[in-house]
């Protein structure tokens, strides 16, 4: 079986952003010209606790290698409590699918405020080393099924 | 035919060989029994009561492609059946091979099925008799079927102890025979007497029965009868005894899309969900539980005799056996019989 | 054990009320040692109830599984009051679906029954499996006793026990109108020695391990409709836009059904163990249930079931909750 090495293989890695933060925070990077890994795909969202544990499994099961949730620090969330109850969802969430089998590096959360560029690049720099660690996500990955 | 006799420390062989083929047989998944295809002879596991998924799945999949399509292309590339290729069932159970030649009908009525019937024509049924009933919720005998029975199947295995009868019954168990030929020995004298006699004894520890006479005349003048109620108050509305079911048969058709990528697949739905018959206004004509189990019993024993001269079980006992909340076929048919 | 009169009494006193529409309780089941749910309208049908160790149902789903017809121009609502048997299990699914506001609490009228535990049906068919019965089950001391076809056995209760019960806190009703009999005293602890040895293998072995289970699903979903905390209107299992899980039966959907159903019940599941007693494929529900039963415990310090007045687990939080995992 062709297996891709570690070395080459280069991870999908989905992430959802808040709009008041982590998505500033991540634009700050850009603009501020950080070279960071280029495997994330970033959806914007208004909001950490907007993010549906579904959409991290969703993401899994379409293809993607690693799902990185980022919102505000605590305390910092735009509505006041969203990022506290994306944390609870998510830790439970993490620690369920690492019970399965589906390694936990595959599934990060962070903390970036709109002035951390710097700490944006760090954290993808982690999640992607991670990833890359653990390999492709195959175990329930949606198949291409031959009829 | 004469009969042959098949040594059973040949069966491993036998096993190899008709694995040129897609073989299937019962296997054991922790302490389930399933059908599935094997690779290796070691894991068939054939000496099992009954198998919790019947075997219908193997011709009339839970999930099957019909066929796949590219958006913006109107080529559609349909399934093609015979690619699956050879079939041989090994080893299933007389009321299970019974249920799919009732389910034929079905799948040839109106409209001829091709998926169904090219892999039905591609499948090859390997019984094996009920020596001893499976369950306590057999009864089969009831139904025109028979621990022994021969319908449906293409070769009829009994188990004698240390080798098994090896009847082949159809023009596809001959040329199973031919194929096993080398590994098939001439019959011991008076072993058919002997089988004879087991399929008595078999039938003798079948101890539930019905007698469906006037049933299905009887069923639809029970429409409003408070029976419904009574028997479905407990229902919870799972899918356990229609998806295990060697009749039933209702299928749903879903399209499934991925980047331009889609396949139209059928799947297995059960007329004990909600969902089965809610019209997209949101009515259903069916609203509760008592409609659905209604429903459930009359197709099996009133619409199907109607249109196809056999009731649609064959007295497996799954659905008893299975069922979370006790919902006994038996005893809802005594109610219907003294209604 | 509960006195059977006593029970028969105190159902048909209740049945009689006028502000009481239907109880539910238990009865014989057609075959072996089985019991079943019982319907009961009519003072005249409380002779059938019954309550033994053969009583496994959970009763408590059938209050949020009813299925509401439109109510006639004209008339009135049905009102009146559910009467439901609950053993100790049980009664913590009724307290949870109140907490979650499925309804008030003055709609139903709760019959506890302290329990010392009920079998698994699953080991007593595979022990007498050609008893065709009806046979009964009673316990005396630490046996089961199985009297039918005018014989009697014994068996240890260790044996026979379900697994649950093994490990039940809870035995005596923490929520009823009318308790049956005597409290009965916690007779088991958890250790979550089941979870543990799970949780210590390798992420390769888990995925070995679950993945043979999931694929044997064949998605009748049993296990949703007889879990007392599934009751939403409109399952994420059955909607259509967006169509999260797929009605094709793989081993990928079939994972991420199983994921959503576990993790839907997170914070909720009591523990009762009925999804996994009635999974024909016999897929070992509980112990994904308990993971999340076991974390809920340790990381955030809350238990399901046991507060009326409990906020909901995920719709609440403090300032201070563990965030090691978070970069």
């Amino acid at each position: 079986m062709a297996e891709t090495t570690q070395t080459d293989f280069q991870p999908n890695i989905v992430a959802f952003l808040c709009n008041w933060c982590s998505y500033a925070g991540a634009d700050l990077a850009g603009t501020s010209r950080t070279q960071y890994p280029p495997n994330v795909r970033v959806i914007r969202v208004m909001c950490s606790g907007r993010v549906n544990p579904m959409f991290v499994v969703n993401a899994l099961q379409e293809g993607a290698d690693g799902v990185l949730v980022s919102g505000c620090h605590p305390g910092d969330c735009h509505y006041m409590q969203g990022n506290y109850y994306a944390r609870r969802r998510f830790k439970l969430m993490r620690n369920f699918l690492e019970y399965l089998g589906i390694e936990p590096e595959r599934v990060r959360m962070s903390w970036v405020s709109a002035s951390e560029g710097a700490k944006w690049k760090e954290v993808i720099e982690e999640v992607v080393e991670g990833v890359k660690a653990v390999g492709p996500m195959n175990k329930f990955k949606r198949r291409q099924l031959n009829w | 035919m004469a009969a042959k006799k098949l040594s059973k420390d040949k069966v491993g062989e036998v096993l190899r060989e008709l694995s040129k083929f897609r073989l299937i047989t019962p296997v054991k998944s922790d302490d389930v029994v399933i059908y599935r295809e094997i690779g290796d002879p070691e894991e068939a596991f054939l000496d099992y009561g009954n198998s919790t998924v019947p075997p219908k799945k193997v011709v009339f999949p839970q999930t099957e492609t019909l066929f796949r399509f590219t958006l913006g292309n109107p080529e559609l590339r349909e399934k093609n059946v015979e690619e699956e290729g050879t079939t041989v069932i090994f080893g299933l159970r007389p009321c299970d091979a019974r249920a799919m030649s009732i389910v034929d009908k079905l799948f040839s009525w109106d409209f001829e099925d091709p998926y169904y019937l090219k892999r039905r024509e591609l499948t090859t049924l390997v019984g094996m008799a009920c020596v001893q009933p499976p369950s306590i919720n057999c009864f089969c005998t009831s139904l025109g079927g028979s621990p022994f029975g021969k319908e449906g199947l293409d070769v009829l295995l009994v188990d004698m102890g240390d080798h098994y009868l090896f009847q082949s019954l159809t023009d596809k168990g001959s040329r199973l025979e031919e194929v096993l030929g080398s590994y098939l020995e001439e019959a011991t004298s008076g072993d058919e007497e002997k089988a004879a006699s087991m399929e008595e004894d078999a039938k003798a520890k079948i101890v539930r029965s019905i007698d469906p006479q006037g049933i299905p005349e009887k069923l639809p003048n029970l429409w409003e009868h408070p029976l419904w109620k009574r028997v479905s108050d407990a229902c919870l509305g799972c899918g356990i005894c229609t998806f295990l079911c060697p009749t039933c048969h209702c299928f749903d058709v879903q399209d499934e899309v991925e980047k331009g990528e889609g396949r139209r697949a059928r799947m297995w739905d059960s007329c004990m969900f909600c969902e089965y018959t809610l019209h997209a206004s949101g009515h259903n004509p069916r609203p509760t539980r008592k409609e659905r189990t209604r429903n459930r019993i009359s197709h099996k024993y009133s619409y199907y005799p109607k249109r196809f001269d056999v009731i649609a079980c064959v007295g497996c006992g799954r659905c008893i056996n299975l069922c979370p909340v006790n919902i006994d076929i038996l005893e809802i048919l005594e109610q219907v019989v003294e209604a | 054990m509960v006195d059977r009169n006593k029970l028969r009494e105190t159902a048909k006193e209740i049945i009689s009320r006028d502000d009481v529409r239907e109880l539910i309780g238990y009865r014989a089941g057609t075959y072996g040692f089985r019991a079943r749910p019982a319907f009961v309208y009519d003072p005249g049908e409380v002779d059938q109830l019954i309550f033994t160790p053969a009583c496994v149902n959970n009763l408590a789903t059938y209050i949020t599984l009813e299925e509401k017809l439109p109510v006639p121009k004209g008339q009135e609502p049905d009102l009146r009051k559910v009467a439901v048997m609950v053993k100790g299990c049980d009664s913590r699914a009724l307290i949870q679906q109140m907490a979650e506001n499925a309804y008030d609490r003055d709609r139903i009228l709760v019959i506890g029954i302290p329990c010392t535990g009920v079998v698994d049906m699953d080991k007593v068919q595979a022990r007498f499996p050609d008893v065709l019965g009806p046979g009964e089950i009673s316990l005396e001391g630490d046996k089961f006793v199985f009297t039918f076809d005018g014989k009697v056995e014994e068996v240890p209760k260790e044996e026979l026990l379900a697994d649950k019960c093994k490990r039940c806190r809870y035995p005596t009703p923490l929520v009823y109108d009318i308790l049956l009999d005597e409290e009965v005293a916690p007779f088991a602890t958890d250790d979550y020695s089941d979870v543990e040895a799970l949780e210590g293998r390798s992420q390769d072995e888990k995925w070995a391990y679950w993945e043979e289970k999931f694929s044997r699903c064949i998605r009748c979903y049993s296990c949703r409709n007889v879990c007392p905390m599934c009751y939403c209107n409109d399952c994420i299992l059955d909607r259509l836009r967006p169509q999260w899980i797929r009605r094709s039966v793989d081993v990928s959907e079939n994972t991420v059904f199983h994921i959503s159903r576990a993790y839907h019940l997170a914070g909720r599941c009591i523990q009762c163990g009925e999804c996994q007693r009635v999974c024909p494929v016999e897929i070992p529900l509980m112990e994904l249930n308990r993971k999340l039963y076991k974390d809920v415990e340790e990381l955030y310090d809350f238990e399901p079931g046991v507060k009326v007045d409990a906020p909901p687990l995920l719709s609440s939080y403090r300032p201070d909750d563990p965030e090691d995992f978070i970069l």
